[in-house]
């Protein structure tokens, strides 16, 4: 056989070998380093059809720090601790995800969220225990003691099904009882497919929820110091930091992720987001928090990273002087109120008369906005958001409370 | 014995031709479920291949006359057109609206439905003046090769979707590199060592072809899926590793074409030479 045939047949062999593997290198790592081949043909084999139906996810992925870290498709979607699974284009997926999949490598973080309001509280405040195991009712009392194991909110019931669904829950499904034992999911606040951490660090992020006249955390933020400086340097900000290694050179101005979570300069990072606060700010007569000290110690050491201590000191007796006189109003406004249905001038059923209604939003909506304006720096929700709107409310709620008690009324 | 010998290069071929046809079809129909046979046209080929199939049968089994000749022109052309159709279809796939190397490797196969064209050349060609001369020879040979330049292809971008997670899958796209390297020399050449060689090496196409089922096979079995169907649908293709064995096999018949071309001697020429050489002797 001559050597020229064999020359020509090797060197065309070779080289068409040595091309594939060359260009096989030049893909992405996500895409050639998986654990199993599965899952290697997931990430191409889902964006294929997804980039055709809800092409979105694929760029959110694309650019999110998932894909740069080698976490695919399957990674995330695969069904983890018995829950239920479906068949989808040749592979195995969970039906739907919740916090547990995220666990599989953010356990602290799922840990640290499972035990903060964020996670069985805030589905009790509007659905009670209902929905949730024996379980997860127990490591929710554990936390957080006669706020899980409770009836559901009358307003919810009353407003229908509708309305609850749409409304309450979908806020308050963060914490929602997952059937595998779970609580909620990370999306709410770190999007899918993005899985973004700089999401989780906007305002308007938290704002989702935390807005509106019941909890005008975002609103107030606006007004605040913090909220100005952010809307005026949010250019110069490095959103997208560690959050093990962030510093001040990263976030000079803080944002609501900043102050409740984060590991600035060396700090614990948590997703315990009541771990740095001092009162239940959001119940109608506000008391210390069990370990409020220690909240409020960790706080005032945040703070201490942009203001000198007297600075803090001072902002945390204001604020205080506020919760502590906004408790008074409160406690006054209620206990009238209460002395009315002990007369028997109400009925026992909840909200179904004006006063009653008169009453929750004294509390619900204008105590909590004057404690929460003055413990986030925004002097208008303490004033006129707050306290003129209690001052005003208590007028008519006088005034309703001297006509039930009028001869009149009670002649009808 | 008598009908061994009574059949040449020409009629292998077209056995050849209609049994490719045919499971064209089924292979097409497994590749196109797991689109779920998304847009209407993904079943033509599969159409097609049935109607070829009969269409092609008569001159399979060796009918002559006008009519078998036409019903062979129409399944030829028609394969050409169903081909090329094909193609402009899995044109529009995701690779052409960005040319990312992700887009050419999990993209439709632009390149597959020209297994059309090529079956299509392959049937004009058995009804062409060359079909019974030694011309044949290196016509078959070259579509051989440019079948095994696609399945070099195809064995690069399928195993690229897994990956390369099992070094194995490093053998297909080897063994049809060198299966192109060799059917390239057999091509420029008439030396009946290097026809030797190449049907040596079309002989270890089978068997990684015969591997290559085999493995696919096993994979398909042990993956989970919601049926017995899905793993093959959305698994590794089953059939596609037996292109090897299917490609070797008219490399074969070429071959066999050949015969009584050959020169013992080296080429007195002093470089490689893509010309295809021109017929000179007969048995």
């Amino acid at each position: 056989m001559p050597f020229r045939a064999i020359f020509i047949a090797v060197v065309i062999g070779t080289a068409l070998v040595l091309a594939a593997f060359l260009i096989h290198q030049k893909r992405p790592a996500v895409e050639r380093n998986q654990p199993s081949s599965t899952r290697i043909s997931a990430v191409g084999k889902c964006a294929e059809c997804h980039r055709r139906e809800t092409s979105a996810i694929i760029d959110q992925f694309e650019t999110s720090q998932h894909a740069a870290k080698g976490v695919g498709c399957l990674d995330c979607h695969n069904a983890v601790g018995g829950q239920p699974t479906m068949d989808h284009r040749g592979f195995t997926i969970a039906r739907t995800l919740t916090a547990k999949n995220c666990a599989q490598c953010h356990a602290t973080e799922y840990e640290q969220f499972a035990r903060s309001r964020h996670a069985a509280p805030a589905w009790a405040s509007v659905n009670g225990a209902q929905g949730m195991s024996a379980e997860q009712r127990a490591v929710g009392e554990k936390h957080h003691p006669g706020w899980v194991d409770r009836a559901p909110m009358a307003i919810g019931a009353m407003e229908g099904p509708a309305a609850l669904t749409s409304g309450c829950n979908a806020c308050h499904s963060i914490g929602k009882p997952n059937e595998d034992g779970s609580f909620g999911t990370c999306t709410n606040c770190h999007a899918r497919h993005s899985a973004s951490v700089a999401l989780a660090r906007e305002p308007t992020t938290c704002g989702q929820c935390h807005m509106g006249p019941d909890h005008s955390q975002l609103e107030i933020y606006g007004e605040s110091k913090h909220g100005a400086l952010f809307a005026a340097q949010r250019e110069r900000l490095n959103m997208h930091a560690d959050p093990k290694k962030l510093t001040t050179a990263d976030m000079s101005v803080p944002t609501c992720a900043t102050c409740h979570m984060s590991g600035l300069e060396g700090m614990k990072v948590t997703h315990d987001t009541t771990e740095r606060l001092s009162y239940f700010l959001f119940a109608p007569v506000s008391e210390k928090r069990p370990g409020g000290d220690r909240g409020e110690t960790e706080m005032k050491e945040l703070c201490l990273k942009c203001h000198t201590r007297p600075r803090v000191d001072d902002f945390y007796a204001k604020a205080h002087d506020v919760l502590v006189a906004t408790n008074d109003k409160v406690k006054g406004a209620l206990d009238v109120v209460a002395a009315l249905r002990k007369d028997g001038l109400l009925t026992p059923a909840p909200l179904d008369e004006p006063i009653e209604l008169l009453e929750f939003d004294f509390w619900h909506y204008y105590g909590r906005t004057a404690k929460h304006g003055a413990y986030m720096g925004g002097a208008d929700f303490v004033q006129w958001h707050g306290n003129y709107e209690l001052l005003k409310l208590r007028v008519e709620l006088d005034q309703a409370v001297a006509e039930a008690r009028s001869p009149k009324r009670e002649h009808r | 014995m008598k009908l061994l010998a009574d059949v040449t290069p020409a009629a292998a071929a077209r056995v050849f031709a209609v049994s490719n046809v045919a499971f064209l079809g089924v292979d097409i129909a497994l590749a196109h479920m797991a689109n779920a046979f998304a847009h209407p046209g993904e079943w033509a080929p599969i159409v097609f291949s049935a109607l070829a199939t009969l269409l092609l049968v008569p001159g399979a089994l060796g009918q002559r006359g006008r009519l078998p000749a036409s019903l062979d022109l129409v399944a030829g052309w028609g394969a050409v057109v169903v081909g090329v159709v094909g193609m402009v279809f899995h044109l529009e796939s995701g690779f052409f609206t960005a040319q990312t190397l992700h887009n050419l490797v999990y993209s439709a196969p632009f390149v597959a439905p020209l297994s059309y064209v090529g079956l299509g050349l392959l049937i004009l060609l058995l009804r062409s003046e060359e079909a019974d001369k030694p011309a044949l020879g290196p016509w078959l040979l070259l579509l051989s090769l440019g079948g095994f330049v696609g399945n070099y292809g195809l064995s690069v971008l399928d195993h690229a979707q897994n990956g390369f997670f099992q070094a194995t899958e490093w053998i297909p796209v080897a063994s049809a590199a060198l299966a192109i390297g060799i059917l390239a020399v057999t091509l420029a050449t008439r030396d009946a060592r290097v026809r030797l060689a190449c049907l040596a090496i079309m002989g270890g196409q089978v068997v990684v072809g015969v591997a290559g089922f085999v493995l696919h096979v096993t994979a398909d079995l042990n993956r989970p899926a919601a049926s017995a169907l899905d793993r093959f649908v959305f698994g590794a293709p089953a059939f596609a590793p037996l292109l090897f064995a299917d490609l070797a096999a008219l490399a074969a018949i070429g071959i066999w074409a050949l015969r009584g071309t050959t020169e013992r001697a080296p080429a007195p020429r002093s470089g490689p030479s893509g010309a295809v050489p021109a017929p000179t002797a007969t048995d």
